[in-house]
């Protein structure tokens, strides 16, 4: 079972007869009695979309799909075309098939990811965890304040905006999680 | 319609105080639902509501059905098949995402029963904008038969808005005299000379009063005061600062009280320091000047909770009086935790002393509230559109 936390941009489960993906996390509001997060899923039956609120005490189904490992190969305007690694055949999402992953990826990226078919189709895609990413804009850098507890907003190589300390710089090269976008550390 | 409401007791007794009030207020309507209410800690809900018998695990209060959370017994087990007989758990109203018992879980997700069945999650009270967006949203169950929506109380009318109920909306009518018989207190002198005195509640969480009780003390000199202390965290703290500083003005702590017999209280006072979601809600609801301390969270993250109030609050107020008030309330909660050391900057007195201006500006964020309309019957206008 998977409960609310367990959910990710990517992650495939199900609510009764339906299919769905979730597409994009749209927020996450602390609540006294935990978290209550509002996401963008993909009907994978109907194909629609629809928000929703979860709160933090549902579980849900997992599916067992086939999940096989990928290298993005190149980006096509709004398709991202991967590569399976053993057997090289190529496989199109489009950037709505990514929903908030499209935000992390560049076309020079190498890292495996996790895309899940459904019926021989590719409909969601689950990045690692961590990646690296590079800053291409952010206010200058604040020399000594290395505690890391005040932050300003960046802009990265793929085109995301998130809060980075305020020790970092314009060509900075940083880690961060892909579930919700924070900084986790600089590369040295 | 049979509504079943869902209450795990997560601390104190504000969880349950909101069901207990929720479900006064449903029965008040003109068309009201058959309620079960459901409810892990029967013990905090006879503080509140004494006729509640802690120790029955299926028992009949104000015309309501009470279940245990933790289900039927062998000695049960006919009391609740009687109560969900002919009428089974079809609408669910759990609150504040707690869950729902094993057996009503089965009851609901029972694999031969096609019926659709809703669940709405009543959330906690906020005054930030999330509510608005979060408030009648559908959400998902694991099964296509069992329906859920978020519903979200708050202080606009695009969110469930307040719970009205009338016992504390009639409240307003007791006198002071009635109020402290009430609690005990039959000396006739005494009783006129306290029940003309200016009344401030004290109901917050430990913290060191000092400051609060000098700013007491100060006003006392041109008002006499009574400061009602409330049972509970803040009780002992406040005592020592007033002793401390000499008993500097009259001081009475009031018993662990009945929710209605608390209400009374709050309406009668003049001014009130509260703490928690639901006595901040009926201190706006009451019209009088209060200070709101919220429950410190990480990273102080309460202080959002609080800024947010008083952005719903601002326009109802001059800005000389809303920056003594923003000032008091940011000061008030500005802490990573509490306890009998944690004093901060407040200082009360410019809101103690507020002119006619400033009360009646507290009047009218309370009128705004009503006016959004009563909790109870958004749920019931929204539950007649899903279910």
């Amino acid at each position: 079972m998977l409960m609310t936390s367990d959910l990710r941009v990517g992650t495939v489960f199900k609510s009764g007869k339906d299919i769905v993906v979730v597409q994009r996390m749209l927020g996450n509001k602390g609540g006294r009695g935990g978290v209550v997060v509002k996401m963008r899923v993909k009907n994978l039956l109907t194909g629609s979309t629809s928000d929703l609120g979860l709160d933090a005490g549902e579980k849900f189904e997992d599916v067992s799909l086939d999940v096989h490992k990928m290298k993005l190969s190149y980006i096509d305007g709004e398709n991202y075309v991967f590569i399976d690694q053993e057997s090289y055949e190529q496989f199109e999402l489009t950037k709505e098939d990514l929903g908030d992953n499209a935000d992390y990826i560049t076309p020079e990226d190498d890292f495996d990811a996790e895309i899940t078919f459904y019926e021989g189709k590719p409909v969601g895609v689950v990045l690692p965890i961590s990646i690296e990413r590079t800053i291409t804009y952010c206010e200058p850098g604040i020399k000594g304040d290395t505690s890391g507890k005040s932050s300003k907003p960046a802009t990265l190589d793929s085109g995301l905006v998130c809060q980075v300390p305020l020790f970092c710089e314009i060509g900075t090269r940083i880690r961060l999680d892909t579930r919700d976008g924070t900084f986790q550390e600089r590369v040295k | 319609m049979t509504l079943d409401i869902v209450c795990r007791v997560v601390d104190n007794y504000g969880d349950i105080g909101v069901v207990f009030r929720l479900a006064r207020a449903l029965s008040e309507l003109p068309t009201a639902p058959r309620l079960r209410l459901i409810v892990d800690d029967l013990g905090a809900f006879n503080r509140i509501e004494p006729s509640v018998d802690p120790a029955a695990p299926a028992q009949r209060v104000r015309g309501w059905t009470v279940l245990s959370w933790s289900g039927p017994t062998p000695a049960s087990a006919a009391a609740f098949e009687l109560a969900y007989r002919g009428d089974p758990a079809r609408v669910v109203i759990e609150c504040f995402a707690c869950g729902r018992p094993d057996w009503l879980e089965a009851m609901l997700f029972d694999p031969a029963c096609e019926a659709r069945k809703t669940i709405v999650n009543l959330e906690y009270l906020t005054a930030e904008g999330y509510a608005e967006e979060f408030h009648r949203m559908p959400s998902l169950t694991r099964s296509s038969s069992v329906r859920k929506h978020m519903f979200l109380p708050g202080f606009t009318e695009k969110t469930g808005g307040l719970i009205l109920d009338r016992a504390y909306m009639g409240a307003r009518e007791r006198t002071r005299t009635e109020i402290l018989e009430g609690i005990g207190i039959d000396d006739g002198p005494l009783l006129e000379g306290l029940a003309g005195l200016f009344w401030i509640v004290v109901f917050g969480y430990e913290r060191d009063y000092r400051r609060i009780v000098d700013d007491i003390a100060e006003f006392s000199r041109e008002r006499p005061v009574l400061a009602l202390v409330a049972h509970g965290k803040s009780a002992a703290c406040f005592s020592r600062a007033w002793e401390g500083a000499g008993r500097p003005f009259q001081a009475l702590d009031l018993p662990f009280m009945r929710q209605e017999a608390w209400d009374e209280v709050l309406v009668a006072s003049d001014f009130l320091v509260v703490r928690g979601e639901d006595s901040m809600a009926r201190a706006a609801l009451s019209g009088k000047p209060f200070l709101w301390q919220a429950y410190p969270q990480d990273g102080a993250h309460q202080l959002v909770k609080v800024a947010a109030l008083l952005g719903r609050m601002r326009p109802h107020f001059s800005e000389a009086d809303f920056s003594a008030i923003e000032a008091a309330f940011l000061a008030f909660n500005d802490r990573l935790s509490d306890g009998d050391d944690v004093a901060g900057s407040e200082r009360i007195y410019p809101l103690l002393s507020l002119g006619a201006e400033g009360r009646a500006g507290f009047e009218e964020f309370s009128e705004s509230l009503v006016r959004n309309g009563n909790l109870a019957s958004a749920l019931m206008t929204f539950l007649r559109e899903i279910v």
